[in-house]
């Protein structure tokens, strides 16, 4: 779950970490009063969950309060990568002298979070892991102990070495302290990633996050549910994808005509697989929690109003259930509905036999061979 | 033989009081698992299918030697209950939840290696050595049978689909692990197939590996280096995924040109390892190389 910019830099504010003076604002009046309120010149960053919005033009700096509500006339309403810009951050722009990059990922190899940190932020930094590598310097941490004081102040001390030499203590014991109060953010909110780039460097002696992006595992949204809403989709698409989340089942809707409905993410990946190696496009992939009657019976309903659909491949492999249980959970579905579409059934496992003389009582021949029965659906749509 | 469960292997189940445990319990038993305990606090003193339940780790202990632990236990407590098995002295532990929240997942395995503990997963169905008659976790075993093949997974699901093919064929399983789907697991590939190597039963191994990680890459540099000398086959599901979506599977998902398919098959095939590109293919190759 990835956090919007003004909520990582509410959390950081809260943390201790500053960041500069600004208002969310959702019309230009706002933007007007607000940039009025400021004082002064201004930064308008639309609140997206897209990546580069700098680089698409979508950042907008503006001296005056008519220039901002020309700029946000502009931006309210518009799209990028889909997604449209409805609110926008309003905030003071600061002057730095100087940005820096710091951040926190996993390294899934290792089980561990690793801390990086860059004097020369504001930039990339996947570009700057692969070009500049004297430029990053990594630090795991011990989830355990976490972030020790004298490792935060190693890591300052890199990141701020083209800080001037008047005061550098200073500079570097309060760095030290926001990659303490970082770490801390990281922990307690469950990042998967936590950034803050461009830190900027400010002439008084003290820093300012510019901007921040935070991703929060979602094996851990129910410690946070003050930031569990809908994020950059519709609402209607966003309840659609809590339903499906809260029967167990991953619904990712794909472009193509076979409509897919299977148990097990591998298995359903492979399905995917072979439906497009062979020559067929695949409408969706569905993983659904381990089924029984009335599950199977619920899954056919996601596909009963598709449009895309012009044949439906279902595979059952009843390892822990029975092939006769789910057999009647599809015949329940078909005499409740005429199916908008033809069915082919893959079915191996417990009680093959008596499901197939269910699903042979309602015109369905099942097909035991997997590839055989990808065939028998890419054929049906040709 | 097999690695690392065995028919003397004492097993204790942790929130044994449960539905799921209780039936997945019965089923391990019916298959031959020697389980000797069971922990529930609060429901001490109880049995579940003769297996008498204690209210902690430390009294079942007090009366049982515990080799293994399986976890049929929330995702929410899953790091409290692993914890609890480990300092306890408990070398193998399963963990069959799904969604394990990272941070927890990170601090169990940042102990276990501390204490050299293995575990399973999570989000794993576990794992299972046929010719020891023993699973630990809730593979269905109509399809397995005693034979010369390891078998390492990130998918339940494909397991079962390849081993019935494997079976088919006539060719069985010496042990069978479901590493779990999971972005950070416990046992990995490397760890997995340097035990099958050990094992003088086993005479080849066959992963089943899905797009993203780093696990196939990371057997590519074993063989690679010649630390591996059995020959080790691999399919790869989701070589036609979209990119950068999660499939399922939170560990699926590719990030940039890491994780990809392509770049997994092109690492294994030059250090030598046999990659299959459909499950067909893959079991073909382990027919002609292997069977009789």
């Amino acid at each position: 779950m990835k956090l919007y910019e003004y909520e990582a830099k509410n959390i950081f504010k809260d943390a201790g970490i500053p960041v500069p003076l600004s208002t969310l604002a959702t019309s230009p009046e706002q933007v007007h009063d607000i940039v009025k309120e400021l004082n002064g010149p201004a930064v308008l960053k639309p609140q997206t969950l897209t990546k580069q919005r700098g680089k698409a033009g979508l950042i907008g700096f503006a001296d005056s309060p008519k220039e901002a509500v020309r700029l946000s006339l502009a931006l309210f309403g518009k799209r990028h990568e889909g997604e449209r810009i409805d609110t926008i951050l309003v905030e003071e722009n600061v002057k730095v002298a100087g940005e820096l990059f710091v951040g926190i990922a996993v390294d899934y190899a290792k089980d561990q979070p690793v801390i990086l940190g860059s004097p020369n932020g504001g930039v990339e930094i996947e570009t700057l892991a692969l070009e500049k590598l004297d430029l990053i310097r990594k630090m795991p941490i011990r989830v355990s102990r976490g972030l020790g004081e004298e490792e935060a102040l190693a890591l300052a001390k890199f990141v701020g070495k083209h800080i001037s030499e008047t005061h550098k203590e200073e500079w570097l014991a309060k760095l030290q302290r926001i990659l303490l109060s970082f770490y801390e953010i990281f922990r307690s909110y469950d990042c998967e990633l936590a950034e803050i780039n461009p830190l900027g460097l400010r002439n008084d002696f003290s820093f300012v996050a510019l901007d921040g992006a935070m991703v929060i595992d979602d094996e851990a949204q129910f410690r946070h549910p003050e930031l569990v809403r809908c994020r950059a989709q519709t609402e209607e698409s966003f309840k659609q994808e809590q339903a499906y989340k809260d029967k167990g089942w991953t619904y990712i809707q794909m472009e193509g005509d076979i409509g897919v409905l299977s148990s097990g993410a591998g298995i359903t990946m492979a399905i995917l697989d072979l439906i497009n190696l062979r020559g067929g496009r695949a409408a969706n992939f569905l993983d659904t929690a381990q089924m029984n009657r009335q599950g199977i019976f619920d899954a056919f309903q996601i596909f009963h109003n598709s449009k895309s659909i012009k044949v439906l491949l279902v595979n059952i492999f009843a390892g822990l259930n029975r092939c006769d249980e789910l057999a009647e959970g599809i015949k329940d579905y078909v005499s409740a509905y005429q199916a908008p579409f033809p069915i082919v059934v893959r079915m191996v496992g417990n009680r093959e036999k008596e499901g197939r003389a269910i699903l042979e009582g309602i015109g369905i021949t099942p097909i035991s061979g997997l590839e055989e029965s990808v065939d028998r659906a890419i054929a049906m749509v040709r | 033989m097999s690695i690392l469960a065995f028919r003397d292997t004492n097993v204790l189940i942790q929130g044994i009081t449960g539905n799921q445990a209780r039936q997945h319990t019965k089923n391990m038993l019916d298959y031959g698992t020697r389980i000797v305990a069971g922990v529930r606090p609060g429901s001490g003193g109880e049995n579940v299918h003769c297996v008498p339940v204690y209210n902690s780790i430390e009294e079942a202990c007090q009366s049982h030697r515990i080799d293994a632990s399986v976890l049929f236990i929330p995702a929410k407590s899953v790091k409290e209950a692993a914890l609890d098995a480990m300092k306890n002295g408990i070398r193998l532990i399963v963990c069959v939840a799904e969604h394990v929240p990272l941070h927890d997942a990170m601090f169990i395995f940042e102990e276990a290696k501390k204490r050299g503990t293995i575990i399973i997963g999570p989000n794993t169905p576990g794992m299972i050595s046929p010719p020891e008659n023993t699973k630990l976790g809730f593979v269905p075993t109509m399809y397995f049978r005693p034979g010369p093949i390891g078998v390492c997974s990130r998918s339940g699901t494909l397991t079962y689909e390849l081993v019935m093919r494997l079976t088919a064929a006539g060719l069985g399983q010496s042990t069978v692990i479901g590493v779990g789907g999971d972005r950070i697991i416990g046992l990995r590939f490397r760890d997995a197939l340097k035990l099958f190597e050990e094992d003088s039963k086993t005479k080849a191994t066959l992963l089943i590996g899905e797009i993203g990680g780093s696990m196939e890459e990371e057997v590519g540099e074993m063989v690679a280096r010649g630390d591996i000398r059995k020959p080790v086959f691999v399919y790869i599901a989701g070589s036609t995924a979209p990119e950068g979506q999660r499939v399922g599977h939170a560990g699926a998902i590719i990030a940039g040109s890491g994780g990809s398919v392509e770049g997994k098959v092109k690492t294994l095939q030059q250090a030598g390892v046999h990659v299959g590109t459909t499950i067909a293919e893959v079991i073909e190759m382990i027919k002609k190389a292997v069977g009789n």
